[in-house]
């Protein structure tokens, strides 16, 4: 469903990412760890092609997002760190919104439902989003990717800054698109997050991915080593 | 609903959600409300004063009693230009040009009642017209609608959203000048309606006939010179790093459109081409009535060599001898003369305000601004050209009636006996009172032809500017 070949990208002399090879499959969390600078939000970048690549492909449904861009964009779903939405329109207003730039449209009902299953309270779903705290509003987003019926879901650190409760209840919407058979590729610094929710996880340092397995290899106690032995060597 | 649809619906939902539009949109309502009001009572009391005073000074032309016919031509009369109904609209030239003229035997007298001569020289920064408010006001209206339109969706990060839904920038971009046209539109319903209830007010159409195709030519004009403001605004938008930076670079364009190069231009203009003084005009009319054209004969030559070929002409020693009297014929002849004499001073004097009238239509290439108040005061009526117009129908009449009066005297009066001979109503009568009609809008219109060109020129360039920059856009900057 995701693919990355030798994915580079440069800036003048400076080396963001380095021939970064991996691939999501349809059901697989693939969790993108690393420390600031490491090049995981770069990759979601280019998998978005919001920056175009120094070198390889990045493809989603096997169509290069850079020749496809159009179409691929209409495959996906994103929710970046701090997702934000038109502060003075409703959360069933914004959803209404997105859906309808992507041609689809749904009853205020749907809407509403949809909301609901994404975990948003049933009070707020009318209220403006400038009353909304920053785990409602990624709610909304995980409403999108299921209003949108996204095959692929791109998260830039969705849970940092979020409480454990939120943080927790926003895995386990993930994991429900994950049963869809949603291909998701999540940048995080959440060593927990990434292990309790993902497949698969990478580690990123340096623009390069230096290791990566299946979550179900390790424990959590060998992850932290393992990232940590990464980080300071 | 298409992308270009739903952006646009959501623009308008969230500005009118935001009260910025509402507030803005207020403001120029009250703009206009007190513009189109002011203008209106400005109108219905000079169209008022001016058809009073006409009938008034008509009676008095045929009740003046019997008196010598040239007597009656220097009792002269006043003419006044109709204010048709789209003056109130944009007042144009009429501050400056005048209204009213006195018309009398051997002079070409001033137009009179000019609402400039009264005011402060702030006038020149116009008086508060519906014109002005669509010229200058609304044009901030839309700056301060539009400046952030694009630059708020990158700083607040919608902009990354958006694009990742799969919405191009041309959609992006296109909505908003959707949206945006939309509340413009409906703020400035009530000038439009206005000025289509205007156009078939049947009272008006009696001096403007094509009122109805003005209308929609002033309506067309300016929806043409405010998309241009709302693409100026999107295009700095688009293109810029932040909404400070944006409202910078547009408030910036509309001091330099709006104050800054109009000013230059009048200024430069007149420099270049030096309008002399009433005084200096009215002396060089009088030298050379005086001395002929550039000196060549003096009054008395002039007389002289008239009544030299009179008397060969009829055969006759005296000119008493002729079948009508001398006088009559001096007079008209010495009204040729003088009429001669100051059309050679007029043209002069017109040539200039043509050159700078021209100089202002060049730089109107370089500033829409300067294409739409031209067109605007030419639609409108009040224009330099149809100013003209009225001033040669005007003299037309005051030629004709001189020249009736001294044809009555040559043919009816004995020479020599001036007091003698006392003409009546009948001949009174024979003088049509003044009507005027103003000329067609394309008779007008052909004299602006850079305007036209200029403003659908910008249109065209910033549509080309707006759509190469959508495709270089990227959400994020590497």
């Amino acid at each position: 469903m995701l693919e990355a070949t030798d994915l580079t990208k440069s800036y003048g002399n400076f080396t963001a990412l380095k021939g970064l090879n991996l691939s999501v499959k349809e059901g697989e969390i693939f969790c993108l760890l690393g420390a600031n600078g490491a090049g995981k939000s770069t990759t979601i970048n280019l998998f978005l092609n919001f920056i175009a690549p120094s070198s390889g492909t990045a493809k989603i449904q096997s169509m290069d997002v850079s020749k496809h861009a159009q179409d691929t964009r209409q495959l996906l779903s994103y929710i970046p760190e701090n997702l934000k939405l038109y502060p003075n329109l409703t959360g069933i207003e914004n959803l209404d919104f997105f859906c309808g730039l992507g041609g689809r449209t749904h009853t205020k009902d749907q809407l509403e439902d949809l909301l609901i299953q994404s975990g948003l309270q049933r009070d707020f779903i009318h209220q403006r989003v400038s009353k909304y705290s920053k785990g409602m509003r990624q709610k909304v987003g995980i409403a999108l990717a299921r209003a949108r019926d996204a095959r692929v879901l791109l998260l830039d650190e969705p849970t940092s800054g979020l409480d454990p409760k939120a943080s927790n209840e926003f895995s386990e919407l993930l994991l429900e698109l994950k049963n869809k058979g949603v291909a998701t590729l999540m940048a995080t610094h959440d060593l927990f997050r990434a292990k309790d929710t993902g497949t698969h996880i990478g580690i990123m340092k340096e623009g390069t991915l230096i290791e990566q397995f299946e979550s179900d290899e390790v424990s959590f106690q060998d992850l932290e080593k393992l990232y940590l032995k990464h980080m300071h060597n | 609903m298409s992308v270009i649809g739903t952006i646009a619906r959501k623009e308008v939902l969230v500005a009118l959600r935001e009260r910025r539009v509402l507030v803005l949109g207020a403001i120029v309502w009250v703009l206009l409300a007190v513009a189109g009001v002011t203008g209106y009572l400005v109108y219905a009391q000079q169209h008022s004063a001016i058809v009073q005073t006409q009938q008034e000074k008509r009676q008095e032309w045929l009740e003046q009693g019997d008196k010598h016919p040239h007597i009656a031509a220097h009792y002269g009369t006043y003419v006044f230009k109709p204010k048709t109904l789209l003056s109130l609209f944009d007042f144009g030239l009429d501050a400056y040009t005048g209204t009213s003229v006195y018309l009398e035997a051997h002079y070409q007298h001033e137009f009179m009642f000019r609402p400039a001569q009264d005011h402060s020289s702030l006038i020149r920064f116009g008086e508060l017209s519906l014109a002005l408010v669509l010229q200058v006001l609304v044009p901030l209206l839309i700056i301060f609608m539009s400046f952030h339109t694009i630059t708020q969706e990158r700083e607040t990060g919608t902009l990354r959203l958006l694009i990742s839904q799969g919405v191009t920038f041309q959609q992006i971009t296109w909505g908003k000048l959707l949206a945006h046209g939309f509340l413009l539109l409906s703020i400035l319903l009530p000038v439009v309606v206005g000025l289509i209830i205007m156009a078939f007010l049947s009272d008006a159409q009696a001096k403007m006939t094509d009122l109805g195709l003005r209308s929609i030519l002033l309506i067309v004009s300016y929806t043409i010179y405010l998309f241009f403001f709302l693409m100026l605004s999107i295009w700095v938008s688009l293109r810029s790093s932040s909404g400070r930076n944006a409202l910078l670079v547009l408030l910036s364009c509309w001091i330099i459109l709006t104050v800054l190069m109009p000013k230059t231009v009048a200024n430069v203009s007149e420099r270049i081409y030096e309008i002399p003084s009433m005084r200096e005009f009215r002396a060089a009319i009088a030298e050379d009535k005086a001395h002929g054209l550039h000196g060549k004969s003096t009054k008395s030559e002039r007389q002289e060599k008239l009544k030299q070929r009179y008397l060969e002409e009829y055969q006759v020693d005296d000119v008493q001898q002729l079948p009508f009297n001398f006088e009559g014929i001096s007079m008209q002849a010495g009204e040729d003369f003088g009429n001669r004499i100051y059309d050679h001073h007029q043209e002069r004097l017109r040539q200039l305000f043509y050159r700078q009238n021209h100089l202002a239509s060049i730089a109107s290439l370089l500033n829409p601004f300067l294409a739409i108040r031209h067109l605007s005061m030419a639609m409108a009526g009040t224009d330099l050209h149809t100013f003209i117009h009225f001033e040669n129908e005007v003299e037309h009449y005051r030629r004709e009636l001189v020249r009736r009066m001294n044809h009555d005297m040559a043919q009816n009066s004995t020479y020599g006996k001036f007091f003698e001979y006392k003409a009546g109503r009948d001949l009174w009568d024979e003088i049509e009172d003044f009507t005027y009609q103003t000329p067609g809008v394309w008779q007008v219109v052909q004299y602006y032809k850079l305007e036209l060109i200029s403003l659908l020129a910008w249109v065209i360039v910033l549509c080309v500017l707006v759509y190469y920059s959508n495709r270089k856009m990227k959400p994020i900057n590497e």
